[in-house]
């Protein structure tokens, strides 16, 4: 039972975790929170949903997934990046009303992309036409029920997660981007051109939601409200490793994906406690409540983050 | 300088939003009357439109006590909504978990007890956070109440909702049965069909009086207190925090005290809405609630009652006139994220071209008599006692 549910978390994190990146990556270089970031999610789900729907199976399958899957990973992942960048020119480059405006706008923004993709592929729930799996023989005698689909997101996130590492510590856009995120006039005086790695930032950050989304889509299924809803589980995710640290938010999408999969142990918590009675408990209905209450007790009393310096601002 | 006896000189003294807000509401309400002649739009209908521009109206003043007076992000609009309407309606209601079948007007401060406790429990924590944590972090409590209400089924009847609400004016003496003994009025000398005014009818008026009230209250109440030595404090705390803290204000205190007033006016929305709606759900509490009456707020210019005001009827406009597009058969698509589609546009439109309202407060917050009194000019030229010219 605790295995299959760390199993299951693990696989829940790695979604949390490609959005929770972006999120913080836009929040640190950008300099607003983007309340978008979930429907960016949704956006790259759909584009894969199209295309994987245009190109078929193409022949064989790696863990399951047929090859046109991965094809139509990197459409969802270039068009949420896409998206992201017309958004950034378009939108935000030319608003002049500080970071809360920002915000504010980036809600408008949401709604414009998640009203789109209603248009287009009305509210009902949607899958990709991928065959549903059975969970993996080998694990089962161990209590752990995953599929290779799950496997084959764990493994993808990892890769990507990877190759975003070695790209902030040993690329000169890497760079770059953790002087920006550090002081961004500093950045500028230093002859960084900051426009240049905003729009990278957008990109990657973007990019790697994308990725995030169709996963999402994988996991459970296809929903214009899919990204929306998921936003705030991120946004504790983020907050819980520190608003604006790259890796904080890995960490923390790690453990907020973990806790929230790990709820149902808490069921029996009423037998534990001395006054509520011993059938109460808290269910999987509280996981996203609890991930809400751990961000708002992280914000009062470490607001940045378990990987901060604990100062507050 | 009023607008009954120089209705000129009024329209001049307008600054130019006013006069196109206010041609722009003219112009709207020659329509919707033109819809009322011709039979288009039912008058009960008709009613209970404006009682929801009312009540979206008394959400944006409750928000811009918030938001525009003192500049606190709070997202968890629909919690306070939510909570004021659960509260009277499980109170009142005959289909009530809890008590049930107690007068509506207890129901009232039943609502108004838990909203100020909510908000004690939401401000205590958030207030002190920086401006942009507070706007999650009150997003986040506000689902978690949201939650709480979904999935209590003990407490709230979950998600099949309370249903069976009495109207507001049940144990009253006269209003109780005003609808019904009212005479059904038959209209027939209009141009369009013949209009029938029954029982219904009355019970919407009742309704739209009971809200206007309300607005009115409010309006008063907060424009007074706008202007007061306390509103004046809120400003300073939205324009420079530091500067007021400087200045020996306890800030903290002074949020709190905007969040309970702003929540509570909220919560009697969310009264009102329970006796008109007669049934209550989680639904309700969705945070598209809470977003719609940001845009009301934003739209009307954050800090202006009377843009509040403008923008909760401009909200009842867009959710209800998208619904009239459902009868075109040529628009190829779903109108309800059409509805979504605007409100996007919107709130990317104000901030990109006008992110200070259409009626940003300006002599909203100036005493009538000052302007009025205070001279043009100096009575006395400087420059022409210097230069030897006498004024007699």
């Amino acid at each position: 039972m605790v295995l299959d549910l760390l199993a299951n978390g693990l696989i829940y994190s790695s979604i949390i975790v490609l959005g929770s990146i972006g999120l913080s990556l836009v929040y640190s270089i950008a300099g607003f929170a983007n309340f978008a970031h979930g429907d960016t999610m949704t956006v790259g789900a759909y584009s894969a949903l199209v295309t994987f729907g245009a190109v078929g199976g193409l022949g064989g399958a790696i863990l399951g997934l047929p090859f046109g899957f991965f094809v139509a990973l990197a459409v969802g992942i270039a068009m949420a990046a896409v998206v992201a960048v017309v958004t950034e020119k378009v939108v935000y480059e030319g608003l002049d009303v500080g970071s809360i405006g920002l915000l504010i706008t980036s809600i408008g923004i949401a709604f414009v992309y998640r009203a789109v993709i209603q248009m287009g592929f009305s509210s009902d729930f949607t899958r990709y036409d991928i065959q549903a799996l059975r969970p993996i023989e080998a694990l089962l005698p161990y209590g752990i029920r995953v599929t290779e689909h799950d496997v084959a997101i764990f493994v993808s996130a990892v890769v990507l997660v990877t190759g975003l590492h070695v790209l902030l510590q040993y690329t000169d856009l890497g760079r770059k981007m953790r002087a920006m995120a550090d002081n961004p006039d500093l950045a500028r005086v230093s002859g960084i051109r900051t426009d240049r790695v905003k729009l990278w930032t957008w990109v990657i950050g973007a990019g790697l939601a994308g990725a995030g989304g169709v996963f999402l889509g994988l996991y459970g299924r296809l929903a214009p409200r899919m990204g929306f809803d998921l936003l705030l589980v991120i946004f504790a995710a983020v907050i819980l490793g520190g608003i604006g640290s790259v890796y904080g938010a890995m960490l923390g999408g790690v453990l907020i994906g973990m806790i929230n999969q790990l709820t149902p142990l808490l069921s029996g918590v009423g037998a534990l406690l001395p006054i509520v009675p011993d059938g109460w408990g808290i269910g999987l209905e509280y996981a996203n409540a609890l991930a809400f209450l751990i961000m708002v007790v992280v914000l009062l009393f470490r607001p940045n983050g378990i990987a901060g310096d604990g100062e507050g601002t | 300088m009023s607008l009954v006896s120089d209705p000129k000189g009024y329209w001049a003294d307008l600054t130019r939003p006013e006069q196109g807000v206010l041609a722009f509401v003219l112009g709207f309400a020659l329509l919707l009357l033109l819809g009322l002649l011709t039979g288009g739009i039912g008058p009960s209908y008709f009613l209970f439109l404006v009682g929801l521009a009312g009540m979206y109206s008394l959400l944006s003043f409750g928000l811009n006590v918030q938001w525009g007076y003192s500049g606190l992000i709070n997202f968890s609009v629909a919690a306070f909504f939510g909570i004021g309407a659960y509260g009277t309606a499980l109170a009142s209601a005959s289909s009530s978990p809890l008590a049930g079948g107690i007068p509506p007007v207890v129901g009232l401060f039943v609502a108004l007890v838990l909203a100020g406790v909510l908000a004690l429990l939401i401000g205590i924590p958030t207030l002190r956070l920086r401006a942009d944590y507070l706007a999650i972090a009150s997003i986040g409590l506000a689902e978690v109440v949201r939650i709480i209400i979904l999935n209590e089924g003990w407490l709230t009847n979950g998600s099949a909702g309370v249903r069976g609400i009495p109207g507001f004016f049940e144990g009253w003496p006269v209003l109780e049965t005003f609808p019904e003994t009212m005479p059904g009025v038959i209209i027939t000398a209009l141009p369009g069909p013949t209009i029938v005014l029954g029982t219904n009818f009355w019970q919407a008026l009742l309704n739209v009086a009971l809200v206007l009230t309300l607005v009115g209250i409010c309006y008063l109440v907060l424009r007074r207190v706008h202007r007061s030595p306390w509103g004046r404090v809120l400003r300073t705390i939205r324009s420079d925090e530091d500067a007021a803290r400087a200045l020996g204000k306890n800030t903290y205190s002074y949020k709190m005290q905007a969040f309970v007033l702003g929540s509570l006016i909220m919560a009697l929305a969310g009264v009102f809405y329970a006796h008109l709606n007669l049934y209550v759900g989680p639904g309700d509490l969705n945070p598209i609630t809470t977003f719609y009456v940001w845009v009301a707020v934003i739209l009307g210019g954050s800090g202006s009652n009377r843009g509040a005001l403008f923008g909760g009827f401009v909200i009842v406009a867009i959710q209800q006139g998208t619904r009239f597009l459902n009868e075109f058969g040529w628009i190829p698509v779903d109108v309800a994220p059409l509805r979504l589609l605007l409100i996007g546009v919107i709130i990317v439109l104000l901030m990109r071209f006008r992110p200070q309202g259409v009626l940003p407060p300006q002599r909203e917050l100036i005493w009538r008599g000052v302007v009025d009194d205070a001279p043009s000019q100096p009575e006395r030229g400087v420059r022409g006692s210097k230069a030897g010219e006498s004024d007699d």
